[in-house]
């Protein structure tokens, strides 16, 4: 049996697996932290930054990636803040605002509080999250698909954007795409993209935003927590 | 190169070399820096060499090239040793007047001295004018003593004494209490304590352990690291040795940019010179210490100037960083404990083992100790490297070193500490260059570049040029570095282009602080600084291209027009022949007039008036 740790996340004393993170250790406990980039069971690359928490040390906190965070003795952290609330909604807000074209990012948007879009809409095919990534050449080792190019210009191709001999075509890649399925009132239009916000009133605590129980909003990319897995 | 086993070997080759050098007349020592370089200084280098062989000298006066004195403004430099005479913007033809005049008959050549622009008076040697007067040049004074290329120039002048003294005198857990107690810290931008990072590598378990040497300098407008590799590279290699020695390391790598040809050259033939003679090999001199170094080179990505990236780009894997909730010193290159540090932080190691850490001590301020070179750029009379201890304030380093504006304009700011760090107003001249203070003051000492800016800069379109530098090398890993610039850069180029609305200045605001807490890496963490600094000081020119859709400075094309003023114009001409797209209308002897419709606001116009009839409001 793998030795166990005790790690305090927001007042509830969890008792986890040592090497496990915090972002798994809440998860398993119930307490939904949103997230995007994270594929189960993978390593973590800490890309979306949806999943910040505070990690208290000292009296001083720290915000970082619940995800990258590994579990320890005795660490406190606080995933619900006033001020992760606020910073995970302008993250939420910059990814919906990317890409309105996802159910996922809609729910992700609802659920981290964003209530309008403050910057114009991009209607991206892709928000990077690079879960593809991290399986595909990551886990699995085969070469077919990886990130090219940095800033701006960074997107997910085959190499030399020729179809790669080396993809089995597994599909893995699609099923954990966060793009793949449209929002609730279908496809949306460049130029005429919109915050969703139809399933705001199916929130657990609608008043407190971050919070989700027993939701089905995650299953566009197979959520921790959408109903499939539960 | 004879091979040295001992210390007392040596000791002897430093005793052979200086007495030698006794025989030599004099020195010419010529800047071989990329500035003057750049100004054609390897020419002068060949003349001067060719006028000593014909006046057959060669034996007796020695040429040395050596790496960056400082005043790149005045290049190219020599300085004659003894006398030590300083000669500034010399020409290959001035070499025969140097070598008579001053060698052979010991006058100096008054043509070829500084001229300090305050009192018009002739500077005959270095230490007496102005910008070198006001430094505390301890790093930068090394470079003038070696010959990048040679390791008996280093040897001769004392290098690697404080290796072999820390080698075989001082215990490793005394060299790293040593760097602790000099309060030394981290030279690269974060200003980390050196030796507390030292400590946490030297205690982390395992044995194979690596130091790191980051040499991967990319902000615009600094070139400290570049100078001190190009010029003095065995200096670098030493601070490592001694840090591979306190650590517990047995290999080192140089990082280094590519970009820097020359930084790649010397570094390179340093390692081959240490290696031959012996200093870097299995048990150095008889010790039990076995060290190597490597030197590998950058892709051309700034963001590789991280630390966990630039590991990565090391593993030969694509350069992006990782999370750092394991430290580096624990778990860094190759997942084994690694130590490192910026070029200017190693080679400050030396001098702290050779002469006790309450010497390093002495200088500087209360949190932030010993001496910083700084790169100083921009509208100012003396541009060029820099080295203030780091209680200086920037007035001494703008009006003492720098001179001040240059064309006699008023300076209104000056940002420090390259992308990453912010912009400071006039009037915060009066702080040093302090890690603490600038940082509370919305900048950084950064890696040391300091970019001075006077009254016809726009500090939004500032903004916006830090913003798109960073945009381009983000990684664009994590969102809210990728999305975040690329946001804020689409609000400020709105607000430039007098698309701008009054609720942005807030957005922006809340963006940035989102960004620099959320982002990934100390590239995302710091990208929104030139954005919060200038509109934690400058907001009232945010404010003037939003309301009044007004440019101050003159500077965004959208929000100014060109015209002619009536009264100073004197009808020359000049203006309508230069100006391209066929504005400017106009008969001689008649004042001319702007065509606004057809102006392209290029300010070709402006720059070809001789009497500052053409104004833009």
């Amino acid at each position: 049996m793998t030795p166990k740790v005790t790690v305090n996340i927001d007042g509830a004393n969890i008792k986890t697996a040592r090497g496990s993170s915090v972002l798994d250790a809440a998860l398993e406990h119930g307490t939904c932290i949103p997230h995007l980039c994270r594929v189960p069971y993978i390593e973590s690359i800490g890309a979306c930054r949806l999943c910040i928490v505070e990690h208290v040390v000292n009296g001083w906190s720290k915000v970082t990636t619940s995800c990258t965070l590994l579990v320890q003795e005795g660490m406190v952290i606080l995933s619900n803040t006033e001020k992760i609330r606020k910073l995970r909604r302008n993250v939420a807000e910059l990814l919906v605002s990317q890409a309105p074209n996802s159910r996922a990012i809609q729910d992700i948007a609802v659920r981290c509080g964003v209530k309008e879009v403050r910057y114009p809409f991009r209607n991206s095919e892709c928000v990077l999250c690079g879960r593809c990534v991290q399986l595909c050449p990551g886990t699995f080792g085969v070469k077919a698909i990886g990130f090219v190019g940095r800033g701006k210009d960074r997107r997910v191709e085959s190499p030399f954007d020729i179809r790669s001999e080396l993809c089995n075509e597994c599909g893995s890649c699609t099923d954990l795409c966060p793009m793949t399925v449209v929002p609730c009132d279908g496809p949306m239009k460049t130029g005429e993209e919109y915050l969703c916000r139809n399933c705001e009133s199916k929130m657990a605590f609608a008043e407190e935003q971050g919070i989700c129980i027993s939701c089905d909003f995650g299953e566009g990319f197979q959520c921790e927590r959408s109903p499939q897995n539960f | 190169m004879t091979k040295i086993n001992t210390v007392k070997d040596l000791k002897a080759l430093r005793k052979r070399l200086l007495k030698e050098r006794k025989k030599i007349r004099a020195t010419l020592v010529l800047c071989g820096g990329t500035g003057c370089q750049a100004s054609r200084c390897q020419d002068v280098t060949d003349a001067v060499k060719n006028e000593l062989a014909k006046q057959g000298l060669k034996r007796s006066v020695c040429v040395r090239t050596t790496g960056c004195h400082g005043f790149c403004e005045q290049g190219p430099l020599m300085v004659i040793e003894p006398g030590n005479i300083f000669y500034c913007h010399i020409l290959p033809d001035d070499a025969h007047e140097i070598v008579t005049k001053t060698i052979l008959d010991g006058e100096v050549v008054e043509r070829l001295l500084y001229t300090d622009p305050v009192s018009g008076k002739l500077i005959q040697t270095e230490s007496e004018i102005p910008f070198y007067r006001a430094q505390d040049r301890y790093l930068l004074a090394q470079n003038r003593q070696v010959d990048p290329c040679s390791i008996e120039d280093y040897i001769a002048i004392g290098g690697y004494s404080a290796f072999t003294k820390a080698l075989f005198e001082i215990p490793p857990e005394s060299v790293v209490r040593e760097i602790k107690d000099s309060g030394l810290r981290g030279r690269g931008g974060g200003g980390f304590p050196t030796g507390r990072k030292w400590a946490e590598c030297q205690k982390a378990p395992g044995d194979e352990k690596y130091v790191i040497c980051n040499a991967d300098e990319g902000d615009p407008g600094a070139y400290m690291d570049r100078c001190l590799l190009e010029g003095n590279p065995h200096l670098v290699l030493e601070g490592m040795m001694i840090g591979a020695w306190a650590i517990g390391a047995q290999q080192g790598y140089v990082y280094v940019r590519n970009e820097y040809p020359l930084a790649v050259k010397h570094a390179r033939m340093a390692v081959d010179q240490a290696r031959k003679i012996g200093l870097l090999s299995d048990k150095i001199l008889g010790s039990s210490f076995s060290f190597d170094i490597d030197i590998a080179r950058g892709g051309g990505s700034f963001v590789c100037g991280e630390s966990t990236a630039l590991m990565a780009s090391l593993e030969g894997k694509v350069g992006e960083p990782r999370p750092k909730d394991v430290h580096t010193v624990v778990d860094g290159l190759w997942h084994k404990p690694t130590t490192l540090n910026n070029v200017e932080t190693w080679a400050n190691v030396p001098s702290i083992i050779l002469n006790g850490s309450s010497w390093f001590a002495s200088k500087g301020s209360k949190g932030s100790k010993g001496t910083k070179i700084l790169a100083l750029t921009g509208h100012i009379k003396n541009t060029g490297l820099v080295e203030v201890a780091m209680d200086t304030t920037i007035n001494t380093v703008v009006f003492d070193i720098g001179g001040g504006g240059s064309n006699g304009n008023s300076i209104k700011a000056v940002q420090t500490g390259g992308p990453s760090g912010g912009c400071l107003p006039a009037d915060k001249f009066d702080l040093p260059v302090d890690f603490d203070v600038l940082a509370k003051a919305g900048s950084m000492v950064g890696s040391g570049g300091m970019v001075v800016m006077d009254q016809e800069t726009c500090m939004v379109d500032v903004a916006k040029y830090f913003l798109t530098f960073l945009q381009d090398e983000s990684c664009g890993k994590c969102v809210p570095c990728r999305m975040g610039i690329d946001r804020m850069l689409e609000i400020i180029t709105d607000i430039t282009e007098g698309n701008g609305t009054s609720w942005q200045i807030g957005l922006l605001e809340e963006l940035g602080s989102t960004v620099s807490q959320t982002a990934l890496c100390g590239l995302g963490k710091t990208a929104a600084n030139p954005v919060l600094s200038t509109l934690r000081y400058f907001r009232d020119e945010y404010e003037a291209h939003i309301h009044a859709k007004k440019c101050p400075a003159g500077v965004c094309q959208a929000l100014v027009t060109y015209k002619v003023d009536a009264e100073k114009c004197t009808c020359c001409g000049i203006c309508k022949r230069g100006c391209p797209h066929g504005a400017i209308v106009g008969k001689k002897k008649q004042v001319h007039a702007i065509n606004l419709d057809l102006c392209q606001k290029c300010g070709i116009c402006k720059s070809e008036c001789d009497f500052e009839a053409i104004q833009v409001k």
